[in-house]
């Protein structure tokens, strides 16, 4: 395991992201989720490999509205834009999504920030999670593994009925990570440096 | 005493100067410290902290190879900047980033290090961005002695001579950083998780403090290296030399994107910079106190001026010309009867505003913020943003066509079509992993350059939302079209925060770096800009500040423009 801080998650997430092309907003949208998660003490770096891995193969999806099971949509990638689309539309959205973890980042981030009341329900219309009060809370029963059909809107009241739900709590610590998967993110933002040329080498102190 | 509080007599109704007038580079690029500036802060800082700054340890050789630990006690908490001096041959002494051998390396660390951190902190600090840090660890940074000066000072030292105040004004420090990296770098403490920590949660306070203790350092070390070499004959240097030492520090490219990628903090910073001044403006009358204050301030700058020696041609004549300019204002008759009008201030810059240059109106502006520290304090300690991951849901495509229509005009009036327009390109190096700029035709990379092109983006972005409903969400824009999503967001953070944008082209053949640079190391409170090419140059910190001995003292942070009255 190898200690990192929360910048480096978030500067060689956008840059490894980068490196395979993807676009620059949600190269660092993804980066701003994964240091979400890890302040959460969620796990992430494995999926930021695999959506990358899966993006280079189009294997995944980034649009909202051409998503199928076998190709879901990337939330890494495209959940925060999902959720401010959603949002600002006041739409039910639903599609098939490849990983819920960083649907609930976005879902997190945008209840800190902007104080906006969304629900996630699967389908069988079970509240999977919903924010509130600029914090997220979960459903202790079900299982944020899983791949599957979600529906997200927002909402005015909630019925919690007996369920438990459970908020994230914050990492204070430091976050340890696999070191082998951190080196393999750091080895593909490596990819997005240029070698020196004459002219950089007429910068800081040459 | 608050701003809202003073007995300075006061309106509170002049306007700010306009983003179009001061986010043009070749203003920015001609902003001096102020009392806002952190190295100021800083000292106010450790003054109500009554901290108390002492050599812990000490296990330096006869030959300044070593270690050494500096104890910082602040109220509530214990800091410590950890030292290693390494033995490195001239010739692998370089201001290059890319260096891997330095005489000093720094950490300022949480607490005290134990046996075992200190054992982990020898091993990495000396190979700096190479090695794994600490958590524990605020920075990280390094430092090579001035091979201009350092050993010529430690011979007079030991053979009971003060050094010439030429050589210490000439050059300014005993040693020069070459990177003093925080938050988060290579494993060491996120600035994050300094929250509600009063002392170190404001921005750059840790590498401030870094840099002030690394001052005191070198001055420690040259006393006691004199003493050793010279024994009784040897003497330490004067109160008055040790005062006008800083810390150089040569700064490139590696700083510039820094003021693209946080708009919300440049706002903050900008914005609260021309709100002071706007504060000052507003002042209605001064007594003959304040009036003789701000004369004796712009003699200090004057002087200062006299004092600031560059080999860049460029910046020679900006000095040369803000030494003319400041020399009229002292010699024009009309300046007392000026500062004794309704609205002196104001009044004082507006008479002179127009015949003088952009860095002879700055510095003035830095000489009226001086005196003035209590209409200013609440913006002193709201120098921080909250930096939103998420794009506001508020707006749809006819705001940002309007905000792009009233906050982006520059970037409009840019024909980004021409090959001058589209000279060079950001990148990242392989070599250091730093930010650097290449030629657009020359150089191989544009594929992986980084998003500075503003004004182009811009463009692009009127041409597809043009096109689109004007009651749109901006949400549905982007993602429909997540290649504007980068663009929205900065326009939407500029409609609150307009000074979070730079009014320049900065891939442009005109667009000079060096601007970039030096507004953000104005903020940080250097001095003495030495320009060594439009891509990096060379700085002084806290030159003229007072030593950990005197924090206690009275109006102790009073030290703008340094200068050596006998040079």
């Amino acid at each position: 395991m190898i200690s990192v801080s929360l910048n480096e998650i978030y500067s060689e997430t956008y840059k490894a992201l980068r490196s395979v092309k993807i676009e620059w907003s949600l190269a660092k949208d993804c980066a701003n989720k994964a240091k979400w998660l890890a302040q959460h003490d969620q796990n992430f770096l494995g999926s930021i490999l695999k959506t990358a891995d899966l993006y280079q193969k189009k294997e995944i999806s980034i649009s909202i509205n051409e998503n199928t099971n076998k190709k879901p949509l990337a939330t890494a990638l495209m959940g925060l834009l999902l959720v401010e689309y959603v949002s600002a539309n006041k739409i039910t959205w639903k599609g098939y999504i490849d990983n819920l973890k960083f649907l609930l980042a976005a879902m997190g981030i945008i209840a800190e920030e902007q104080q906006i009341n969304l629900t996630l329900e699967n389908e069988q219309k079970e509240i999977i999670a919903f924010t509130k009060e600029k914090k997220i809370y979960v459903n202790s029963n079900l299982d944020t593994k899983v791949t599957s059909y979600s529906s997200l809107k927002t909402y005015n009241y909630i019925e919690e009925k007996n369920t438990k739900f459970t908020s994230f709590k914050n990492n204070k610590e430091v976050t340890n990570l696999n070191d082998k998967c951190w080196e393999r993110l750091k080895s593909m933002a490596f990819e997005t440096y240029v070698p020196e040329s004459e002219t950089s080498k007429s910068g800081a102190g040459y | 005493m608050g701003f809202q509080n003073t007995k300075i007599d006061l309106d509170y109704n002049h306007p700010i100067r306009p983003p179009s007038t001061v986010m043009k580079l070749d203003r920015l690029g001609s902003f001096h410290q102020t009392r806002l500036s952190f190295t100021r802060r800083l000292i106010d800082d450790l003054k109500y902290q009554k901290s108390k700054i002492e050599i812990y340890q000490w296990d330096i050789d006869n030959s300044g190879i070593g270690s050494a630990i500096i104890k910082i006690a602040l109220k509530k908490e214990t800091l410590s900047l950890v030292i290693f001096c390494h033995s490195i041959n001239d010739e692998e002494r370089t201001d290059r980033v890319i260096a891997e051998k330095w005489d000093m390396t720094f950490s300022l660390f949480r607490g005290i290090p134990n046996k075992n951190e200190l054992n982990q902190l020898s091993k990495n600090l000396k190979i700096q961005e190479s090695g794994r840090h600490n958590s524990k660890q605020l920075t990280l940074s390094r430092a090579n002695k001035s091979q201009r000066i350092f050993e010529k000072i430690l011979n007079d030292l030991s053979i009971g001579k003060q050094p010439s105040e030429k050589l210490i004004n000439d050059v300014g420090y005993l040693v020069r950083t070459t990177a003093v990296y925080g938050n988060g770098k290579f494993g060491i403490e996120d600035f994050s998780k300094t929250n509600g920590h009063i002392f170190l949660e404001k921005p750059f306070q840790a590498e401030m403090l870094t840099v002030y203790l690394i001052r005191y350092f070198s001055i420690e070390l040259i006393n006691f290296l004199a003493k050793k070499k010279g024994g009784k004959k040897s003497v330490i240097l004067s109160k008055h030399l040790t005062k006008h030492l800083g810390v150089g520090n040569a700064t490139g490219l590696g700083m510039a994107p820094f003021l693209v990628n946080h708009q919300e903090l440049i706002h903050q910073w900008i914005y609260n910079r021309e709100t002071a001044l706007s504060r000052v403006f507003s002042i209605k009358r001064l007594n003959k106190k304040t009036q003789n204050k701000i004369i004796n301030y712009i003699h200090q700058a004057f002087k200062y001026s006299l004092q600031w020696k560059v080999d860049d041609k460029l910046q020679s004549k900006k000095i040369e010309k803000l030494n003319l300019d400041l020399k009229k204002i002292l010699q024009n008759e009309k300046i007392t009867k000026l500062l004794n009008f309704h609205y002196p201030i104001k009044g004082f810059f507006n008479f002179f505003k127009d015949d003088i240059t952009l860095e002879t109106q700055e510095i003035l502006i830095s000489v009226f913020i001086e005196p003035f520290p209590e209409l200013f304090e609440d913006l002193l300690n709201n120098m921080g943003a909250d930096e939103k991951k998420s794009v506001s849901i508020d707006y749809n495509v006819n705001d940002i066509l309007d905000i792009i229509k009233n906050n982006y005009n520059w970037a409009l009036k840019i024909d980004t079509t021409k090959p001058e327009e589209n000279y060079c390109f950001w990148y990242t190096s392989q070599t250091k992993l730093e930010p650097r700029l290449g030629i657009t035709k020359k150089d191989a990379g544009i594929d992986k350059q980084l998003p500075f092109d503003i004004a182009h983006q811009i463009k692009q972005a009127v041409n597809t939302l043009s096109k689109l409903p004007p009651n749109m969400t901006a949400a549905e824009v982007m993602i429909n079209h997540p290649e504007l999503r980068n663009i929205i967001k900065r326009v939407i953070i500029n409609k609150s925060m307009p000074y979070s944008e730079i009014q320049n082209n900065l891939i442009g053949k005109d667009m000079k770096p060096i601007d970039i640079l030096r507004c953000k190391l104005s903020f940080f409170g250097a001095s003495k800009y030495d320009p060594k090419s439009n891509l990096w140059t060379r700085i002084t910190l806290f030159q003229g500040a007072p030593l950990p001995n005197e924090l206690w003292k009275k109006n102790i942070n009073d030290w703008l423009f340094p200068n050596l009255s006998n040079v």
